[in-house]
């Protein structure tokens, strides 16, 4: 019997344009099940229209993505019906309280929030006593919570989270990487995009560093380190004498800064 | 790649838990949505005299109250909000829910038409209860019904606006500013002056007014309604057509 792990997600020579700029160029990877997949780049190297597209946010000019053996542009309820998104800036109707949210975006997944269901949820995210307070009234962290628990409501097969961590304090991102780790555990799988090299390190399966469009490299954490440790960029940019995951990225995608 | 078992909410069930909160969000901005009946309220306690003028009438007084206030739902409610939520991202997180689009600005204009018919049935009370304003029974449906498609007219120039512009505040600017503008152009209406009249009696402001007018009494119903109801209708088609070709979820 065949045990090995199914491709939840698969991206295929995927084009993304706007206008007349070619934001994604050709790119290809695949995620599998039960596995942690970040996607790495600069800013505007072309993460987020990568997931866009993923997420049908924004319609590829060419190029398949496949979710649990639907592709996006023909099956789209059904890719959407099959993951988990948290974007990079997510805000809820802020008239609605966080027990009305998690019950609106309950129904939408077609399932059904009893109040103790909702306790339970709440309870699991530590915000039993804000079930009350208006998502705008939340702590940074807090939000962050409620909008993981939205993405994970209906338990998807596959989770994408665009820059989960960014403006997070190192006690919640700790929380929110057990909290990853356990959507792995289910056997779902999880893309992450994130700036952290330490984040990508630490909780990464696989990762692609993707730049100016296309993916130039693909592999483990460790793997793409002690590819490139010899590297003479690599070697100019590390410091302390330890090659890191940051060190062979910037050696990778250069030092200029952008956008 | 095998297709794993995936099921869809059922569209009905979606649209019910869009509704229930978008009407809650219409009960939090309550007082909000009040001012939106307030111009109405004013036209109706201060123009009691107009109402036993021969030139100007009861249905003229209810007609003006009715179409200010749909402006006012149409270009300040319905805008601002989709503006709003636009640019705080929250089209964007549904958009990625198993929903079809559609559902997300179904529900929304439902919840619009409550407001219209809200607004319709308050100035009539409040013209009974002040006015002393009674028309015949037909006359209060048609003018129910009317009021929908004068609604519409200012849904859909809203719908423009908002797919137009981009900013929130530039949004909000241009709503109050073309809805001053209809005051105005309400105004000119309302000069003994012929040239303007006629002007004024075919802008999205004057087709709605002739349609309420001659809905709240149905026996006077003339060729001229008619003109207008089909403008009014044109009106629509175009701003909506506009609105959705324009329209964008995301401001990025």
């Amino acid at each position: 019997m065949d045990t090995q792990p199914i491709n939840i997600l698969q991206v295929d020579d995927l084009n993304v344009f706007y206008g007349s700029f070619q934001a994604v160029k050709g790119v290809s990877f695949h995620v599998k099940q039960g596995e942690i997949f970040g996607l790495l780049g600069p800013n505007g190297a072309g993460k987020t229209s990568t997931l866009s597209a993923v997420e049908g946010l924004i319609r590829q000019q060419s190029g398949t993505v496949t979710v649990a053996g639907y592709e996006t542009l023909k099956h789209p309820l059904h890719v959407k019906a099959a993951m988990g998104v948290q974007l990079q800036a997510t805000s809820f109707q802020p008239e609605l309280n966080v027990s009305e949210i998690l019950q609106l975006y309950a129904s939408l997944y077609g399932l059904t929030l009893t109040q103790e269901k909702l306790k339970t949820l709440l309870r699991e995210i530590n915000l039993a006593e804000a079930e009350g307070k208006k998502f705008g009234q939340l702590s940074g962290g807090q939000q962050q919570r409620v909008s993981l628990a939205i993405t994970t409501i209906h338990d998807p097969k596959l989770v994408l989270l665009d820059e989960p961590t960014s403006g997070l304090d190192p006690q919640s991102r700790r929380q929110l990487w057990s909290r990853i780790e356990a959507i792995r555990e289910k056997g779902n799988g999880v893309v992450l995009t994130t700036h952290s090299m330490e984040e990508a390190e630490a909780v990464c399966d696989r990762i692609s560093i993707i730049d100016h469009g296309r993916i130039i490299a693909t592999d483990t954490p460790q793997a793409l380190i002690d590819k490139h440790r010899d590297d003479p960029e690599v070697v100019a940019v590390s410091r302390r004498g330890k090659v890191t995951l940051e060190d062979v990225f910037i050696a990778l995608t250069g030092l200029d800064i952008r956008g | 790649m095998n297709q794993m078992e995936i099921t869809i909410p059922k569209t009905s069930a979606v649209l019910k838990a869009l509704l229930k909160a978008d009407y809650t969000t219409l009960w939090r901005n309550r007082r909000a949505n009040l001012m939106a009946l307030l111009v109405p309220m004013i036209i109706v306690f201060s123009w009691k005299s107009m109402v036993s003028m021969p030139m100007f009438g009861p249905a003229f007084v209810l007609s003006n109250a009715i179409t200010l206030g749909l402006v006012a739902i149409g270009l300040m409610g319905y805008t601002n909000s989709i503006a709003r939520d636009r640019d705080k991202g929250v089209f964007q997180r549904l958009r990625v829910s198993p929903l079809p689009l559609w559902t997300i600005m179904t529900s929304r204009l439902i919840v619009q038409l409550t407001m219209i018919m809200l607004l319709t049935l308050v100035v009539f009370i409040a013209g009974y209860q002040f006015d002393h304003i009674s028309m015949s029974l037909s006359g209060y449906i048609y003018t129910f019904l009317i009021s929908i498609v004068g609604g519409a007219v200012y849904l859909g120039l809203g719908q423009a606006i908002v797919g137009r512009i981009q900013n929130p505040e530039t949004v909000n600017s241009s709503a109050r500013l073309i809805y001053f503008a209809f005051i105005v152009v309400g105004m000119f209406g309302e000069l003994n002056v012929e040239y303007l009249k006629d002007i004024v009696n075919w802008t999205p402001y004057g087709t709605v007014k002739t349609i309420l007018a001659s809905s709240l009494e149905p026996s006077k119903w003339n060729n001229q309604a008619t003109n207008a109801l089909l403008l009014t209708l044109g009106y629509t088609v175009v701003f909506a057509t506009l609105g959705i070709k324009w329209f964008k979820w995301s401001t990025k």
